[in-house]
Formats: structure tokens, C-alpha cells, sequence
């Protein structure tokens, strides 16, 4: 039995002020009550959270584990335990390895090692087609059984609009949405900036908004067409957003996330630190009137999620010439911390709740709702807890990282807002102070 | 008045000051270009190599010129082939530099920032960008305002008519900054499939006619029309290019008459210009060349000859 | 670092009575205007020689050549220069080739400034003969240079400065030694 004592509670909708006490038995939240208004048992493994705030457990819709194939970059155990320090209870990994995730064996493969690794719950992604080459269907059915948790192609689009609108159809029979990479590669192709102030400057190649915009019309019309779910990851244009802020409204059932580097920073920071491949990431980061858009999604619930698309490479490979470099930002184990920092930094122009929901409610919207039990936080629910302290100030030290990448752009950085615990299945995976 | 810049990259933050000081020390060294004895030992005793990984002729020998007249030892290191181009070979390359002792690097590649990444690699010598892709090329824009201020003997006000293939130029981009930090009015002149989308980025006018354009232009600067460099189809032949966008006779009648001609090199007759305007009386080609050395002298002065930094 | 003035030298009066000695004995030792060629050393080397070359004018009866001569590029102490140093203008009105070349200085020192200026002239072309005049000799020769006419031999310490002000620069002509003060 553990004993969470002196936090606050965020139920899902507020954040308490008086401070409780949460028991856990087992993989159970026993009892959740005000602190000190029981007796504790002798012996009780007890944690004092200082008023920090419990919510239920952030969830991380995209991140990238690189196993199978890409080991030398991350893998499934690496990846488990930076999530956890991350504050992330379950991450979702992406399934552009090698080979790709696209049959029922990797599916497993990916859900076991992932367990194995005793951090944050890894949730398999399924490649929406063979090879992710976009032609031929995946066995969904079978894939789903094993515990694929969401079906995407993403690294790529999906080209082929009537395979994607199967994809949308047939995944929907089986209660799971398929989650879009929005990128016309005829427009994007051979760019790796924003095409605007960076691209005429530097003489880069740019990446149009316009190129993202197109395809996040193209899943909403699909979505309002046919009825099905549809996500939309890592949005980065006010002209994405505004396009699913229309859709929604109208009803259409699309979900959409954002990544913490795209909320903070712009596409000055190439030419500011003189073409640092840490900078560069696909959608690349853009400008400061596309941030501020997203930033107002996340306030009017246009964006559902914040998820990190955590990209981990060897420190070599990100120590190239920009155009030679992979697209990528490694942020699982300071993502949240970015966010926070940056929302104070905003004047936070919204309730810490919403924040608070776009990493655990939200993320849950896009993914099946049977696994929306395991996240919930009350007596009798599944111990997934994320524990928030969001005025703690200090530095992000990669050589505490877990994970294998420690190429990331807010090395060093000093940041307000971070997680302090992490509760999965009932074990404390993660605790910032006994490090 | 001192030269701050331990490494010339690129030109955002030249003050003016420092461009003038570079303009009237090339002054001063063309005279020494007109000598018997073209050799002082001003930078004896120091290294200079020239790290080429695109292919160019007059910009390397310019340097060696340059470096040569001042005394110092130059080494060419040309590497031209794609396995030199990764990064990873240009890492190794840094710390080969470093124990061979070079005290300056003049680097060209056609990867955009290069020069940027071998200044943070290297502890000892300084870096001087001949060109990274399509960035920027700062020497040629420094040479090209020294041809100008001989000319015409100001910069203040001058105007200067920019036409080409401005997004894949660096040569437009460093010329765009060096001119108007010394006061001249730039406009830029092409095609709309080769200006970009944000050109209000690079800070001047944007005239899509070339007659408007030259019409007051004390300079038409001509670039190159690079096929190579372009993968996507901008334009749709090279005679259309030349008709509509080429410094002919025609369109020079439009000019002023003091108006000349000038252009990067290497030229693509009957492309970009005309050979009668190339070779004519209104062509400052050749004296582009010969201001290369001069200013290519000035800036290795500036950076190498004097220490303390 | 500040400098303290000690004693005046020389004023205007004086340094004219000095030039005028000097052309003298120039215009006798080089016994005609023939191939005569002054060279002032940049900075106020340069005026003095064109005051020298005024006064010997008369006396050789025309006018003689005189130009200047910057020997930045021939230091020998380039990188220790703490102030990143600026190359003038070397412009003579005749070739060095066959000429009797007369350097002309303020001030003679370690003497690195005379052979640096040597070197320059003799990259220039070969002169028939090279000669050194400087208004002020305050001693403390590292180099193995003599000059051939001397203003003044003034015996100086090394922590002195020798200041030579002309109105053509200072406002003002005259002579100074100065003393180096305590940094403040």
C-alpha cells in the first residue's frame, strides 16, 4: 500500500485547495480522502507531495521509441522511463520503425517490451498500411486485438484519399481512429523551414502553411462525409486551426493535437542560432502569429491534446548542416515543463485546469474508449496519476535523462512547472525528489 | 573605429561604419595591386586555406590573390564530389584544419551554414564565407559595393535594380543588406516563381517589370540564372528568360545614362545578358574582378593582421 | 593610461630653426636635386617631410619630390597590436628605381619603424641610396638603424613619451616629452 499525502486534486474538471490523501492498494486507488482525516496504517509507504497537484495521468498521443530498428536512438525500455519522468503515465509509439509496426506480432511485441520496462504504459500505434508505403490496408482487426491503441502512417501522409477514407470507414467498425500526419508532399518536398520570413532570409527551402492546410481540409471533409473520427496531429498553422475550429462546430468528429514546440518556439530560432539542426522538426516551427493561433485553439478547445511528437536521434546525427540533418525534437522528459513554463509566461491566458486536460483528458478523446477507464481519477479507479507542482522552478538536466537522446532544444533551459511524480498501475514509476 | 567581427559569415549585423572601413582599406590596397613587387609580409607567417566544396575558379583564385600579395602561406583544399558534402565529413575536415594550424578558413559549400558550423568547431582560426548555398556570399557583396562607390562616388542614394532568380541567390541576399546598410535604395526584379513568397523579409521594393525597374537605376545588377540549382521548373526557357528579363540594348536604352551594368560571374551570354552589354563600355564585370582582390585583401587585413581579440 | 607632460622641447619657433638646418645639411650631402625622392613616414612623418622639402627647394634649386610612405604591412609587431591597425596610402611621385631615397620620421626609437620603412621602399623598387632624417633621436635602439640626420638627440627614459605635435594634426607645433602616469 502507498500513500499519497498533501495534494491537491484535480478532478477533471477543478483544481481543489484543500489538500488530501490518496491510498493506493495494488493497481487501485483505494481511498481518496482530506489529509490527516484518517489514520495511516504502521509502516505505510507514505510520499508527501508538498500541495503539489494530482491529476489524472497525462497521456502522450505521439512519441516516437524507434524499436524496432532505430535502437541506437531510443527504444521501448528508454523510451517507457523518460515518459514516466516526463509525468506521462502511457505514451503512444509511433509505428514508423523497421520494420513498421503493421502486423499483430510487432503490435504484441511493442505492448510487452513496453510493459517490461516498469515506466509509463507504452500503447502500441499500428501502421495504417503495409510497409507504411500508403497502398495496401493493415489486418486492423487483428492488430487491435493485440492492443493497438490508434492507426497511423505518420513520418508520411496517407497520398491516396480513398485509402484514407477506408482507413477511416473500417477503423471505426472497430472503435479506433486513424491519426493523420497533415502534409502535402508535392508542396513540402525538398523544404525544411517555414516558407515566409526564414525561407527568404536564409534562402532555405520553405514548407508552405498551405501544405499542412490542404491536407487538414482534406481529413475534415472525409470526416464530415462519412461520419467517422478522424485525428490530426501536431497542428502547426493558424490555418490549420482555423479549419477545425469551423468543423467542430459544425460537428464533424475530428480530434487534433498540438506539440510544446510549436507552442514555443518560432522559426527566428534558425536563423538566431545559425541554423541549429536542433531547430529544425517537420512541421517546422513557425511564426509568431501561427503560435499565437494555437495558443487561442488551446484556450477554445479547438485542440483536444497536447502531444510531444518526441523524435530522439544520436547527439552525430543531429550535429549536421540544417538540410543534411533529420527532421526531429527530442522533449518527452521536459515536455510538460515547456508547456507550463510557457502558459506562466503567457500571462496565463487560460485556467491551469484546461491545461491540466489537454494532457489527460484530451489526449483520451483519440483513443479508444475502453481505455478511458484506466485513467480516470476516483475510489476504485486504476492508479494512473500524474502529480504537477506548476511553480516549481529549475533547469532541464539532460544527464538525468532516461532517454538516449540528449540532443534537445531546452538543454540547460530553467523552467516553471514540472512534474513531480508519476503513478502507473499503482507503482511510483517517477519521483522527482529522490533523484 | 575598429573591425569587431572575428569571423565574416554573413553580413546582418555589419554596422556601417564597418562597411566603410572595409571600402576605404580595399582602396588602399588596389594601390599596391598596381606594383612591381605585388608582395608585403603583413600576414607572413599565418595559413590560409581555401576550403572549396563547390567548384569555382575566380572566387578561389581571388582569395589566393588576396592572400598571397599579403604574404601569407596558402593551402587549396577543393573537394567536389557528394560523399564530401555530408556534414560529417566537414566535422573532420574542422579538426584537420585545427592541427595543420590554419589561421583563416575561406569556406565555400553549397551546404547554407556551413561557414556557422565550422565557426563553432574551430578554436584557433577564423571563418570567412565565399558562399553557403544560397545564403549568402558577403565578399561578393562587399566587393560589389567598393565597385559601385569608385564609380560613382557615393552609395547614399544610389539606386540599384536587382534582377534574377532572387529566392535561390546569395548573392542577392548579402547585396540586399550590404547596399542598404550604406544607405542605396534596392529594388529586386524577376519572375514571381523566383522571388519570395516573404520578400517584405528581405526589406526593399519589389518591381515585377524590368523596364520600371531600370528605369532610374544608377545599377542593374544581373544574376545568374542557375538551371542546376533550380529543380522545379521556374521558368519556361532560357531565350523566354532572355527576352523578357535580359539586360539587352533595349533595355539599357531605358536607363539613365550613367546607369551600369554589373553581374557576379560567371555570365550566361544571351541568358541573363547580352555579350554586346556584357563586353560594352557600361559593363563594371571586369572591374568587379579586379575590385575582388582589393577587397578580399582588405577584409584578410582586418581579420589577420593585427592581433588582441 | 594617462600621459603627464614634463617638458617642452622644442616650440614652433624652434622646430623651424631645427627644419631649416636639416634642409641644409640634406640639400649638401645629397649634392643635387637629381633622382632626389623624400618619403614621410605615416603618420606626421609625412608633413615634416613636406616642410623639409619646401626649405631644400631653394636651396637645390627646384622643386623636390616628396611623397609618403605607410609601412603598416611591414611591421614587425602586427599581432600584438591591441587596436586592430589601419593601412594608409603609400604614394610616391617618382620610382623608387635608381632614386636617392630620403626617409623622413618625427621620432627615431627602436628603430623597428626605419626598417620596416626600408623594406617598404626597397619592395618598391632599388634605390640608389637610402637616407634616414628625423626631427627628434631619443634613443634605445633595438635594431642596428642609425639615422643620417638628426634634429635633436634627446637622451629619454623608457617609461617617456616623446610627443612631436604638428599644426597640421595637433594644432599647434612643438616638441614634448611626457611622462607615463599611473593608470587611473
Amino acid at each position: 500500500m502507498m500513500v499519497l499525502k498533501n495534494v491537491r486534486l484535480f478532478d477533471g474538471l477543478r483544481v481543489g485547495e484543500e489538500l488530501m490523501e490518496i491510498a493506493i492498494e495494488g493497481d487501485r486507488i483505494a481511498r481518496i480522502a482530506p489529509s490527516g482525516a484518517t489514520e495511516l496504517p504502521e509502516g505505510v509507504f507514505a510520499v508527501d507531495l508538498k500541495g503539489a497537484i494530482a491529476c489524472p495521468g497525462f497521456v502522450d498521443l505521439h512519441a516516437h521509441m524507434r524499436d524496432p530498428g532505430f535502437t541506437w536512438r531510443e527504444d521501448l525500455e528508454s523510451g517507457a522511463r523518460a515518459a514516466a519522468r516526463g509525468g506521462f503515465v502511457a505514451a503512444v509509439a509511433m509505428p514508423n520503425t523497421d520494420p513498421a509496426v503493421d502486423n499483430p506480432g510487432l503490435v504484441r511485441y511493442v505492448a510487452e517490451k513496453g510493459k517490461a520496462a516498469g515506466g509509463a504504459r507504452v500503447l502500441p500505434a499500428g501502421a495504417i498500411t503495409l510497409g507504411r508505403k500508403g497502398v495496401e490496408m493493415v489486418e486492423m482487426g487483428a492488430m487491435a486485438e493485440e492492443g493497438a491503441v490508434i492507426f497511423t502512417d505518420d513520418g508520411s501522409p496517407l497520398s491516396d484519399s480513398g485509402l484514407l477514407r477506408n482507413a477511416m470507414l473500417y477503423a471505426s467498425d472497430l472503435g479506433i481512429r486513424v491519426m493523420e500526419h497533415p502534409e502535402d508532399a508535392s508542396l513540402s518536398r525538398g523544404g525544411c523551414v517555414n516558407e515566409g520570413m526564414t525561407s527568404a532570409l536564409s534562402g532555405l527551402k520553405g514548407i508552405p502553411p498551405s501544405a499542412e492546410a490542404i491536407d487538414v481540409f482534406r481529413c475534415v471533409a472525409l470526416s464530415r462525409e462519412t461520419g467517422c473520427p478522424i485525428h490530426i496531429t501536431h497542428l502547426s498553422t493558424a490555418a490549420s486551426v482555423e479549419i477545425v475550429r469551423r468543423a467542430k462546430a459544425e460537428g464533424v468528429p475530428v480530434t487534433c493535437d498540438v506539440t510544446p514546440h510549436h507552442l514555443t518556439l518560432t522559426e527566428e530560432e534558425v536563423l538566431r542560432s545559425g541554423f541549429d539542426p536542433l531547430f529544425k522538426v517537420n512541421p517546422p516551427l513557425r511564426s509568431r502569429a501561427d503560435v499565437d493561433a494555437l495558443w487561442e485553439g488551446l484556450a477554445d478547445g479547438t485542440v483536444d491534446a497536447i502531444a510531444t511528437d518526441h523524435a530522439p536521434y544520436h547527439f552525430d546525427e543531429k550535429d549536421a548542416l540544417f538540410e543534411e540533418a533529420p527532421f526531429g525534437i527530442a522533449s518527452l522528459e521536459c515536455a510538460v515543463a515547456v508547456v507550463l513554463d510557457a502558459w506562466h509566461r503567457r500571462g496565463r491566458p487560460f485556467q491551469l485546469e484546461r491545461l491540466l486536460e489537454l494532457f489527460s483528458s484530451g489526449p483520451l478523446r483519440a483513443l479508444p474508449s475502453w481505455l478511458r477507464g484506466s485513467f480516470a481519477l476516483r475510489e476504485g479507479g486504476r492508479a494512473n496519476l500524474t502529480v504537477v507542482d506548476p511553480e516549481l522552478v529549475a533547469q532541464v538536466e539532460v544527464s538525468k535523462w532516461a532517454s538516449k537522446a540528449y540532443s534537445t532544444p531546452w538543454r540547460g533551459a530553467v523552467l516553471r512547472g514540472w512534474p513531480v511524480a508519476t503513478v502507473v498501475e499503482g507503482r511510483l514509476v517517477y519521483r522527482r525528489d529522490e533523484e | 573605429m575598429r573591425f569587431r567581427h572575428r569571423h565574416v559569415l554573413d553580413l546582418s549585423d555589419w554596422r556601417r561604419e564597418e562597411y566603410e572601413l572595409v571600402l576605404d582599406q580595399a582602396r588602399v590596397f588596389e594601390e599596391l595591386l598596381d606594383r612591381p613587387i605585388k608582395k608585403v609580409p603583413a600576414l607572413r607567417g599565418k595559413m590560409v586555406v581555401n576550403l572549396f566544396f563547390e567548384p569555382s575558379t575566380r572566387t578561389r583564385v581571388s582569395f589566393e590573390l588576396a592572400a598571397k600579395v599579403l604574404g601569407a602561406d596558402v593551402i587549396n583544399w577543393s573537394s567536389s564530389g557528394s560523399s564530401t558534402s555530408k556534414g560529417e565529413t566537414l566535422k573532420d575536415t574542422a579538426w584537420t584544419l585545427e592541427a595543420m594550424g590554419a589561421d583563416a578558413v575561406v569556406v565555400r559549400h553549397g551546404g547554407i551554414g556551413a561557414p556557422h558550423f565550422l565557426a563553432e568547431r574551430l578554436r584557433h582560426a577564423l571563418v570567412i564565407n565565399a558562399g553557403d548555398g544560397k545564403h549568402a556570399h558577403p565578399t561578393q557583396a562587399l566587393l560589389d559595393l567598393y565597385t559601385a562607390w569608385k564609380r560613382f562616388g557615393r552609395l547614399e542614394g544610389l539606386k540599384v535594380a536587382i534582377l534574377g532568380d532572387i529566392s535561390h541567390s546569395r548573392v542577392a541576399r548579402s547585396d540586399v543588406q550590404a547596399f542598404k546598410a550604406m544607405g542605396a535604395q534596392v529594388v529586386l526584379c524577376g519572375p514571381r516563381t523566383m522571388i519570395p513568397l516573404e520578400v517584405e523579409a528581405l526589406g526593399c521594393a519589389c518591381e515585377p517589370d524590368p523596364r520600371r525597374a531600370v528605369e532610374d537605376a544608377q545599377v542593374i545588377y544581373l544574376l545568374r540564372i542557375q538551371k542546376e540549382r533550380i529543380g522545379e521548373v521556374l521558368f519556361p526557357t532560357e531565350s523566354e528568360y532572355h527576352r523578357r528579363y535580359g539586360a539587352t540594348r533595349e533595355l539599357l536604352e531605358l536607363a539613365p545614362k550613367d546607369a551600369v551594368v554589373m553581374h557576379p560571374g560567371p555570365i550566361n551570354r544571351g541568358v541573363e545578358i547580352e555579350s554586346a552589354v556584357a563586353d560594352g563600355d557600361r559593363s563594371l564585370i571586369l572591374d568587379q574582378v579586379k575590385s575582388g582582390v582589393a577587397v578580399r585583401m582588405a577584409l584578410l587585413f582586418l581579420c589577420l593582421g593585427g592581433g588582441g581579440r | 593610461m594617462a600621459l603627464r607632460e614634463k617638458v617642452r622641447l622644442m616650440d614652433g619657433a624652434e622646430m623651424e630653426r631645427v627644419l631649416r638646418r636639416l634642409a641644409a645639411e640634406a640639400a649638401e650631402r645629397l649634392g643635387g636635386l637629381d633622382g632626389v625622392v623624400l618619403a614621410g613616414i605615416h603618420r606626421r612623418g609625412v608633413f615634416l617631410a613636406r616642410r623639409l622639402a619646401e626649405r631644400m627647394g631653394p636651396l637645390l634649386g627646384g622643386e623636390v619630390p616628396c611623397g609618403e610612405l605607410d609601412i603598416t604591412l611591414y611591421r614587425d609587431d602586427l599581432s600584438t597590436l591591441s587596436e586592430g591597425p589601419l593601412v594608409r596610402s603609400t604614394r610616391l611621385p617618382v620610382e623608387v628605381e635608381g632614386s636617392k631615397v630620403v626617409l623622413v620620421d618625427d621620432v627615431i626609437y627602436t628603430g623597428r619603424t626605419a626598417r620596416a620603412a626600408l623594406e617598404a621602399i626597397l619592395d618598391l623598387g632599388r634605390p640608389a641610396l637610402v637616407r634616414l632624417c628625423v626631427l627628434v633621436d631619443r634613443g634605445h635602439r633595438e635594431m642596428p638603424i642609425h639615422p643620417d640626420l638628426v634634429g635633436r638627440v634627446v637622451p629619454t627614459s623608457r617609461s617617456e613619451v616623446v610627443e612631436v605635435r604638428l599644426r597640421e594634426v595637433d594644432g599647434v607645433d612643438e616638441v614634448v616629452i611626457c611622462e607615463r602616469g599611473e593608470r587611473s
